[in-house]
């Protein structure tokens, strides 16, 4: 399957997701536990893919880089957590990155 | 209340979240360039899927050409969120027909989702204080705002995507590495700030370590699974600790 006919599909799932709602669910209520499983399941996604992505290549763990790449992430969370700023994290935590690569 | 002026009120309402879309789009445009998606493929996505949380899920799987029942699987479960956000929505529309309402709910993302949803329950209440009893929605009226808030954000989620790719392709060779940390990097942080409560920043953490075994017992579906069991498991002991209490 082509990459393009799997954005399309992707594209129709979520557009299934985003309107069925608001052709079947009139008037109903989403169960506040059911969206606060459907809350962590994409929080619990987005971390694994940032671990998958930083640490690994493939079914290989990225040992040589793993470290500086994991040191990068800890300083991105540092300052997202200590500016409230997501964007200062990600810069800052760049520039670590790159600096820890022409040091080593 | 008519179209425009409703409209116009939704677009002024949305200028915070154009503000935290312009970094993510970009930094989407230039992970996608990194990762060697081609730029008809990048805009494709953006337009077509608009879900940044969710292209990001299937940037690396799609790149490497994993089997797309994985990419698909991942992309669904990622995009599921969108349901109780458009079920939430949906009382607030009531009595526009349903093909204003199908093109509508393209645009339902978590940042255009929250902005309307508080501003018509604001709304309700107003109504409700000063009548002394419910009133009707206007549901078309709610409908031209939630437009503003959703029809802004998602082109300049898509031209950010576009401007994103571009500026990747300027970039000199060397640098490939920072600009593969810059999506990840950015979701992290945009995690730190917005997680809330001990639970969820156990799930994050979790599934943040198990990925790793996971992902190297089984590459494809390795990660998917851990997060599952995780986001399971935190939601699990949460239920159980509010029905203890």
């Amino acid at each position: 399957m082509s990459r393009i006919v799997i954005i399309l599909i992707m594209g129709l799932m979520a557009f299934a997701v985003r309107a069925g709602p608001q052709v079947f669910f009139v008037g109903h209520k989403f169960p506040e536990a059911w969206d606060r499983l459907l809350r962590y399941l994409s929080y619990a996604f987005i971390c694994s893919i940032i671990s998958v992505t930083l640490f690994l290549t493939g079914a290989k763990f990225e040992s040589q880089l793993a470290p500086y790449r994991g040191a990068a992430l800890m300083v991105t969370i540092i300052i997202a957590y200590k500016t409230k700023s997501a964007v200062t994290g990600m810069i800052i935590g760049t520039i670590v990155l790159l600096l820890l690569g022409w040091l080593r | 209340m008519s179209f425009s002026p409703r409209f116009r009120q939704g677009a002024k309402a949305a200028i915070p979240i154009l503000i935290a879309f312009v970094p993510s789009s970009l930094a989407w445009g230039i992970a996608a360039q990194a990762h060697g998606l081609k730029l008809d493929e990048v805009i494709l996505m953006s337009a077509w899927v608009y879900s940044g949380p969710g292209q990001f899920a299937v940037l690396v799987p799609l790149a490497e050409g994993k089997s797309s029942l994985q990419v698909l699987l991942a992309g669904f479960l990622m995009n599921l969120r969108f349901l109780p956000m458009s079920a939430a929505l949906a009382p607030y529309f009531h009595g526009v027909k349903r093909v204003p309402l199908l093109f509508a709910s393209h645009v339902i993302s978590a940042s255009s989702f929250i902005v309307p949803y508080l501003q018509f329950q604001k709304e309700r209440e107003g109504l409700s204080d000063d009548s002394g009893g419910p009133q009707r929605i206007d549901g078309y009226a709610n409908l031209a705002f939630f437009l503003g808030v959703g029809a802004t954000s998602f082109l300049i989620w898509v031209v950010g995507t576009g401007v994103g790719y571009g500026v990747a392709l300027g970039v000199p060779p060397g640098l490939e590495e920072a600009l593969k940390f810059i999506l990840p990097g950015y979701f992290a942080g945009l995690l730190v700030v917005d997680v809330k409560g001990r639970t969820m920043a156990l799930v994050c953490a979790g599934s943040l370590v198990a990925a790793i075994p996971g992902a190297l017992i089984s590459s494809g579906w390795g990660w998917l699974v851990t997060a599952i069991l995780v986001a399971i498991l935190g939601w699990a002991l949460e239920q159980w600790k509010c029905r203890a209490s």
